[in-house]
């Protein structure tokens, strides 16, 4: 009896103690974001996409971060605490890192308590990508530039070896000495590649370091899974004041966001954010619009009728502009058809009289590409394409170009299949490749239906499917495909990271996938990336940007737009590119 | 018609004395007075007909032109059933997914009796055998799998393959048609006719298929009208999963397409999908009930 007694007594604490608990959680101001695709890992080893990025960022500190909301881009020091010290050759960078930051508490550490985050802390991390079994995939950003790195990774002499390229020279300074001017070196350690990983959890959690990491940023991971990503605020953050006239808060443009009243709060500003992965354009909608659920989202294709009041000028309608903030915001980077230089059937031939041959059907097909039918049917009607690889807002977009690499022109090429004997015998079948989707099919369609305007069969425009993005991906970098169209979004705003995608010695299985290989792009390159941004370098960017689109070797490019809806109890300005770490200035307020 | 082979002379013996009707003229007679089962035939003729129409090039030859500049379009003289995201003509395109229908259907349900039946003989005629043992063991495996998991799976794992489809299909349906088909076979081969045909020393293969296979035919009708439907079905759920077909139109991608399009009031592409591919299948299933009745033996002579 007096057991059972023990028994309700122990049941009813635990239910005051649970109820007692409740309020509390509710008291909590939760984020919920959304994104059109999961990230695989957090390793900053490992990061995939910009869903990844954004969890990166978020969960580890990098020495720099962009303004939030400055346009162009700004950097400004993030773990670092002030911009480095340039030497006059642009060679050698030294960073002072905070002090008093420390990594969140994990049992990686002695004792479970979380330590400061040193000088060592960034050599460390950066080596990583270099030892050969850690198959990083941020590697690119820094081979051949740091002096001595490369070698390191080929000798595995292990982290005790020093390299003289990345030293730590007290507690809290670091120097790196490149190889050659690399002026975009900084933008590079604001990405998730360059989060700081502590030694002591790489050690004891090996490759479950991607599903557990341990950073010292404003949150800390709680949960991953292909659906859903919960991170929860570190309590132990260091001291950080949303300072909005640093961040490049402009009434104008801000001013109905509520960004204004964040200023002078201590980051991050909610306590969870929950990130749910979701595919299905109308899941997301639905799940958007519901009210309880995600809160911030963009306007589905099919769903932009019954959403917009008017497109010119880009207007809700009152039901829900009277719920939702909105955003109109092109992509930071560009979607694109490239051909496969390396297929003899339409890139490069031993022949020289083949090679022209093969020139002209690539400018014909180009010629035959609808741009404006694809921004109308797959991109809302809204935007424009634009000649080249730079998109506009990057130095060396030139407006003045001409526009007729974007411009439909079927009477053009069907001239030039016929001027060089392309007929429908003749041509080869033409592979348009791309991961199995509904909307994958929808752009086959409309390519073929394209190419049969200007004479191609259409049983010689053929489909080549994949069933995940990863097959696809490596299919590409196989160098295996004719075609394949992608999208790329900047990693840094600057014109070298697009113009690399087409640098010779980057060939497949390296970023430059179109294996396009020009002596002359490529010495054009060559100069430019060394060089700061000047007038000499916007030439030269242009003069590369010209020779691709001489070449057809690329049928580019336009940059998406999307209408970016949120609640109207959230305080965010959102973008989801090049950004990255920018969880931390979104405010709910309670409903 | 009726039991072959051997048994022609006890039926030849029979017939002198009294004139019996065979069991394929009795199953007519009463298909014949089974309006449902009429009536679902004609919906399959005419579904034939589509699909042969297709075929020949005759209708439906625009289905993926981009006729409509505009992408959606209403219903119009032009257009019957409006036109899609691409301004493609929604009837044609549902027209022609019922060659796309007909030809998966016709394929799996074909390939995959033609391996249930084989198998399925052997195992009834080698009964208690190993061999009967392994065949079985065989399609309990795959029966304990998930049908529509382990045919997505096997669509998924050999993703690049144009037939994977075809293949995960024919690689679960033929169990269905196997059990069937060995549990007649085990009681059709303790009948005399079979005895006769031992005991003047037939070979087991020439007995299996000369002997038994014939009597087993409007079991295999049954099967294949049964076959027909669950591929169809299954095509429709691969294709809206992406996994079904790749380079073509049918019933599943245009739901699958259409599965955006609900949720923004765009219901051409879903209504008329559903409403093509609803008219096959049930035809089709009220013809295998109507076969199953007009081909079970004691329903007929219950006559």
């Amino acid at each position: 009896m007096v057991l059972i007694l023990k028994l309700l007594i122990g049941l009813c604490w635990i239910s005051v103690t649970a109820s007692a608990a409740l309020p509390a959680q509710k008291d909590e101001l939760v984020y919920r974001h959304v994104e059109d695709g999961a990230p695989s890992s957090v390793d900053p080893l490992h990061i995939q996409n910009t869903y990844a990025n954004s969890l990166v960022t978020a969960i580890y500190d990098t020495l720099y971060e962009y303004k939030y909301l400055k346009q162009p881009f700004e950097l400004k020091p993030n773990l670092a605490a002030s911009m480095p010290k340039v030497s006059e050759d642009g060679l050698v960078y030294t960073f002072k890192l905070k002090s008093g930051v420390k990594f969140t508490d994990d049992p990686a550490f002695k004792d479970g308590k979380g330590r400061e985050v040193v000088a060592e802390d960034f050599v460390y991390s950066l080596k990583r990508h270099f030892i050969k079994s850690n198959r990083s995939n941020g590697k690119w950003l820094w081979q051949g530039r740091i002096k001595g790195l490369d070698k390191w990774g080929q000798e595995s002499g292990g982290y005790q070896k020093e390299v003289d390229g990345i030293k730590a020279l007290d507690r809290f300074t670091v120097q790196v000495t490149l190889v050659k001017p690399f002026p975009q070196f900084l933008y590079t350690l604001a990405l998730g590649y360059a989060a700081i990983v502590p030694r002591e959890a790489d050690e004891k959690y090996g490759k479950q370091i991607s599903v557990h990491p341990v950073g010292s940023g404003p949150f800390v991971l709680e949960s991953l899974s292909s659906t859903k990503a919960v991170l929860v605020k570190n309590s132990a953050y260091r001291k950080e004041i949303f300072d909005i006239e640093l961040h490049g808060y402009e009434e104008a443009k801000h001013g109905s966001t509520g960004i204004a009243k964040l200023s002078g709060k201590q980051l991050p500003l909610v306590d969870q954010v929950e990130v749910s992965y979701i595919k299905q354009p109308s899941s997301l909608w639905n799940s958007f619009t519901k009210g309880n659920e995600i809160q911030y989202g963009w306007v589905p294709t099919v769903q932009l009728d019954q959403v917009l009041a008017s497109r010119q000028p880009l207007k809700l309608k009152k039901d829900f502009s009277d719920r939702f903030h909105m955003r109109v915001a092109s992509d930071f980077g560009y979607v694109y058809l490239e051909f496969n230089m390396n297929d003899s059937s339409i890139g490069y031939h031993k022949d020289p009289e083949q090679n022209k041959r093969n020139h002209a059907l690539r400018c014909a097909i180009r010629k035959g590409f609808d741009w404006q039918n694809r921004i109308d049917r797959m991109y809302h009607g809204i935007g424009e394409a634009f000649p080249g690889i730079i998109p506009p807002g990057v130095d060396g977009f030139d407006p003045s170009l001409s526009r007729e690499s974007v411009e439909l022109d079927v009477n053009g090429a069907k001239q030039l299949l016929k001027k060089h004997n392309w007929n429908a015998k003749t041509l080869p079948n033409l592979y348009y490749s791309g991961v199995n989707s509904v909307d994958f099919r929808k752009f086959f369609v409309q390519f073929r239906s394209w190419m049969s305007r200007i004479g191609y069969p259409k049983e010689k425009v053929k489909l080549k499917t994949f069933a995940t993005f990863g097959d696809y991906s490596k299919a590409i970098k196989d160098g295996r495909l004719m075609t394949h169209s992608m999208g790329w979004g900047l990693d840094y705003p600057d014109a070298e990271n697009v113009l690399q995608l087409y640098y010779g010695p980057n060939k497949s299985p390296g970023s430059n996938s179109s294996n396009f290989n020009n002596s002359e792009y490529n010495e054009i390159y060559r100069q430019a990336s060394a060089m700061q941004p000047s007038v000499k370098r916007t030439e030269l960017y242009k003069k590369a940007n010209k020779i691709l689109i001489d070449e057809c070797v690329v049928i580019a490019g336009f940059s998406r737009t999307r209408v970016h809806l949120w609640h109207k109890n959230v305080s965010m300005y959102p973008t989801r590119e090049v950004l990255g770490n920018y969880f931390k200035y979104v405010n709910v307020k309670p409903l | 018609m009726g039991k072959q082979g051997d048994t022609r002379n006890t039926a030849q013996t029979l017939s002198r004395t009294t004139p019996i009707e065979s069991l394929w003229s009795l199953s007519l007679k009463k298909f014949c007075t089974d309006k449902i089962g009429i009536a679902s035939l004609f919906v399959v003729l005419v579904y034939s007909l589509i699909a042969l129409g297709v075929s020949l090039g005759l209708w439906a030859n625009e289905w993926d032109e981009l006729l409509n500049e505009q992408g959606y379009g209403p219903i119009s003289w032009d257009y019957w059933l409006g036109t899609n995201f691409n301004g493609q003509d929604i009837f044609q395109r549902a027209v022609y997914s019922t060659l796309t229908a007909f030809k998966v259907g016709l394929v799996v349900s074909l390939c995959s009796l033609w391996l249930g039946v084989c198998l399925g003989s052997v195992a009834g005629f080698y009964s208690n055998t190993w061999l009967d043992e392994l065949i079985i063991w065989l399609y309990g495996c795959l029966d304990s799998i998930p049908f529509y998991l382990f045919v997505a799976a096997v669509s998924f794992a050999l993703k690049e393959s144009d037939i994977a489809m075809y293949v995960s299909m024919i690689g679960v349906l033929w169990t269905s048609s196997c059990k069937v088909v060995r549990g007649q076979v085990i009681k059709l081969k303790s009948l005399e006719f079979v005895e006769a045909a031992r005991a003047i020393g037939v070979k087991d293969h020439k007995i299996i298929v000369r002997h038994i296979m014939p009597n087993l035919a409007p079991l295999i009708l049954i099967e294949f009208s049964l076959s027909f439907v669950t591929a169809i079905k299954t095509e429709a759920i691969l294709s809206f999963l992406g996994l079904g077909v790749r380079d073509g139109i049918s019933w599943g991608v245009m739901l699958s397409e259409a599965s955006a399009e609900v949720v923004a009031g765009r219901y051409h592409n879903f209504i008329a999908a559903s409403v093509f591919m609803f008219g096959l299948v049930m035809a089709f299933n009220q013809l295998s009930d109507a076969l199953q009745d007009a081909l079970d033996p004691k329903k007929v002579v219950q006559r």
